[in-house]
């Protein structure tokens, strides 16, 4: 990764085999979202309950954590809390190591993008295998992600297929079915073969303790009844009260993130293997990751964290429709990602996600919990404006414009004088390089040349003319 | 440990006195909330004929296959037709309804060798709950009823009777609650494995089965 946003964006915006893979999938997800939306009855009053029951666990997030933890506790599973990203990646290779684990099967988890778990597994001697398809794509090919739910967006079927012949000797092929049977093959072994399952949580059940996971591929299944140990990595937000909750949330998610009524598997994971059971872990760790979200508990952008991971706004924006995932630069991409980067890694170094959004409200229109997404991206642009120095030019410039703007009889003449230099500056209409201060607006866009009769003048005439 | 674990406490203590969560208004929990057991028995369920017309529906429009059988020997005799030929994982004989154990004679169970599992071609299993409103089988893990059978070979075959039919997953989740507070996992199956990674363009069969059927007995 290089540079900032606006460089990533630049060089996003010309790569032509991105555009043709996001064409292909993100209006189609978003079309997909609405008919599942439409298939569940009364959906305005589940996105509400879902909402608010979310909020409701936020703001009690201290003893439902403590009320979780004591669930997870009587199913026989161990709890471990992480501040950090090292933290979390120390406590998992501690398992590991003490387990005598030596294969690792992953089922897909944000959180573990979060810490890069696959270089600390590695780095421990500690062999890892993706094993969700796009990751296991993203794991052959050394790439990143680029979307919450569909990890390779960013390539098309062709590029899979060459990375497939490369890396696993297998012939070339740009058929989905044969690439998918191709990553069966290898998979299935590494399912049989790990000592440990790791996955993330769609959910966690205050109530009863319950891990809710949900995929479409098996994979999740796989990794929690085969292997004979199960660690769960999770963020501290990812608690739903009840089981009339979770029952909600499941009905919202699936729709949202690829229209279905309900992912192909749904599965509850209470503890390790029970006494008579013929399959499912020995042991069972759960891993609550703070890492930043506390803070982001404290300030503006809290309501963040009542989000469900279903890339519903991902699909619905502008801005990630045009540039993809990797622009932004982190783990989490798009409009989510705009407001949880800077709460986890901090403000400074991504001051620039905020801004990388036309406020138009698409992501809070298709948001199943109906997070007031553009209200935090604002929150942020303020709070990035108050803590670096402006330059004095535009202070000085801020404080003559008040001045001006101020005083009808003034700003009518400066408002004149800038309309006719504009005018005088326009091609077919349009402004290229604005002069002096106003360049900086030109830097990024064109501006439209002002019309050649203001609407006060307009507005006046015709008053004139009535009368 | 409990260092972070305080820590980390203390720190959402701290900041639920600052941040801005918007407020949940109090009476979200609606009817199916505060007191579930109770409402739900308010509410008529919809008879079973009605119920199995949806689940079928649903299951069908998900690539399942159905077959509604009149007697027990119509159903023992659609799963001899269904693993004719194919090695069978199964649950224990006395989990599997209409005694269709007598069908799976020999075959692997949960408890057999775990590559000897994976090796099996088809896996039979009885079902713990149907879900009409999605067209989902729901399969409690517990002893004789191994996870493996509808996880491992390609094809699944679940038995199910009028009795397990619900209309919803809470309808279900509700009914069971104790069977699944006894049991380490619980899973919901709608429709065959797929995935979509590659160009959103449906592929069936990933990790778990490709082949899903549903039969059902009176």
């Amino acid at each position: 990764m290089s540079g900032g946003f606006a460089e990533r964006a630049r060089e996003a915006l010309g790569n032509r085999q991105l555009h043709i893979a996001l064409d292909r999938t993100t209006a189609q997800l978003g079309v997909r979202r609405a008919v599942g939306l439409a298939s569940l009855d009364d959906a305005d009053r589940v996105r509400d309950r879902a909402r608010a029951s979310k909020m409701e666990v936020l703001h009690t997030l201290a003893d439902s954590l403590r009320a979780f933890e004591a669930r997870l506790v009587e199913n026989g599973a161990r709890v471990h809390w992480a501040e950090t990203t090292d933290d979390a990646n120390r406590i998992i290779v501690e398992i590991a190591t003490k387990a005598g684990v030596r294969r690792v099967a992953k089922s897909k988890s944000m959180a573990s993008e979060e810490t890069h778990l696959n270089a600390a597994f590695e780095r421990a001697g500690i062999g890892v295998v993706e094993t969700d398809l796009g990751e296991y794509i993203v794991q052959l090919a050394g790439d990143r992600p680029s979307h919450i739910i569909m990890p390779i967006v960013h390539m098309t079927r062709e590029q899979v297929g060459r990375v497939m012949a490369q890396r696993l000797s297998v012939s070339y092929s740009d058929d989905t079915q044969t690439l998918a049977r191709y990553a069966r093959g290898q998979l299935r072994e590494e399912f049989l073969q790990a000592d440990m399952g790791l996955t993330g949580a769609n959910f966690g059940v205050v109530e009863n303790g319950a891990i809710c996971l949900v995929t479409n591929e098996g994979n999740g299944r796989m990794v929690t009844t085969l292997p004979r140990v199960h660690v769960v990595l999770m963020g501290i937000e990812k608690l739903v009260a009840t089981m009339a909750d979770l029952d909600r949330f499941l009905k919202l998610l699936a729709r949202s993130a690829t229209g279905q009524k309900l992912t192909a598997y749904t599965t509850l994971v209470r503890g390790p293997r029970r006494s008579g059971e013929d399959s499912g872990p020995d042991e069972m760790h759960v891993v609550l990751l703070d890492n930043g979200r506390s803070r982001i508990l404290a300030g503006e952008t809290a309501e963040i964290l009542g989000c469900i991971r279903c890339g519903a706004c991902l699909n619905a924006c502008p801005v990630y429709r045009s540039v993809g995932g990797h622009a932004y630069g982190d783990v989490y991409p798009g409009p989510v990602g705009s407001i949880v980067t800077p709460g986890i890694r901090g403000l400074a170094p991504f001051a620039e996600l905020p801004s990388a959004s036309s406020l138009c409200g698409a992501c809070r229109e298709v948001c199943p919990v109906r997070l007031d997404i553009p209200r935090m991206l604002l929150a942020l642009r303020h709070e990035a404006v108050d803590r670096t120095p402006q330059p004095a030019a535009l202070r000085v410039g801020l404080k003559l414009f008040a001045r001006v703007a101020s005083r009808p009889r003034l700003y009518r003449l400066a408002a004149a004088i800038a309309r006719r230099v504009l005018r005088r500056r326009a091609r077919d209409g349009w402004i290229r390089r604005a002069p002096g201060m106003a360049r900086g607006w030109t830097r990024f866009r064109d501006l439209r040349a002002p019309a050649a009769v203001t609407f006060e003048t307009a507005w006046r005439r015709r008053a004139a003319r009535k009368s | 440990m409990s260092g972070a674990r305080d820590a980390i406490l203390r720190r959402v203590e701290r900041a639920l006195r600052t941040g801005r969560i918007p407020s949940a208004p109090p009476d979200h929990r609606g009817d199916e909330g505060a007191a579930p057991v109770a409402a739900d028995a308010r509410r008529a369920r919809p008879d079973a004929a009605a119920l199995l017309d949806r689940f079928v529906l649903e299951a069908r429009a998900l690539g399942v296959e159905t077959y509604v059988e009149p007697t027990a020997a119509a159903v023992r005799d659609r799963l001899r037709t269904l693993v004719a030929g194919l090695r069978v994982l199964a649950w224990n004989r006395e989990h599997l309804p209409y005694d269709c154990g007598s069908i799976c004679k020999g075959a692997l169970v949960g408890s057999s060798p775990r590559a000897d599992q994976a090796g099996a071609e088809v896996g039979v299993t009885g079902c713990h709950g149907a879900i009409a409103e999605t067209g989902s089988l729901a399969l409690i893990a517990g002893p004789g009823c191994s996870p493996t059978v509808s996880l491992l070979p390609p094809f699944h075959i679940a038995l199910v009777g009028p009795d397990d039919l619900h209309e919803r997953m809470i309808d279900f989740l509700i009914a069971r609650s104790e069977a699944l507070a006894q049991s380490s996992n619980c899973t919901f199956v709608t429709g065959p494995s797929r995935t979509a990674d590659i160009e959103l363009s449906l592929t069936i069969g990933v990790h778990g089965p490709g082949r899903v059927a549903v039969v059902f007995g009176p």
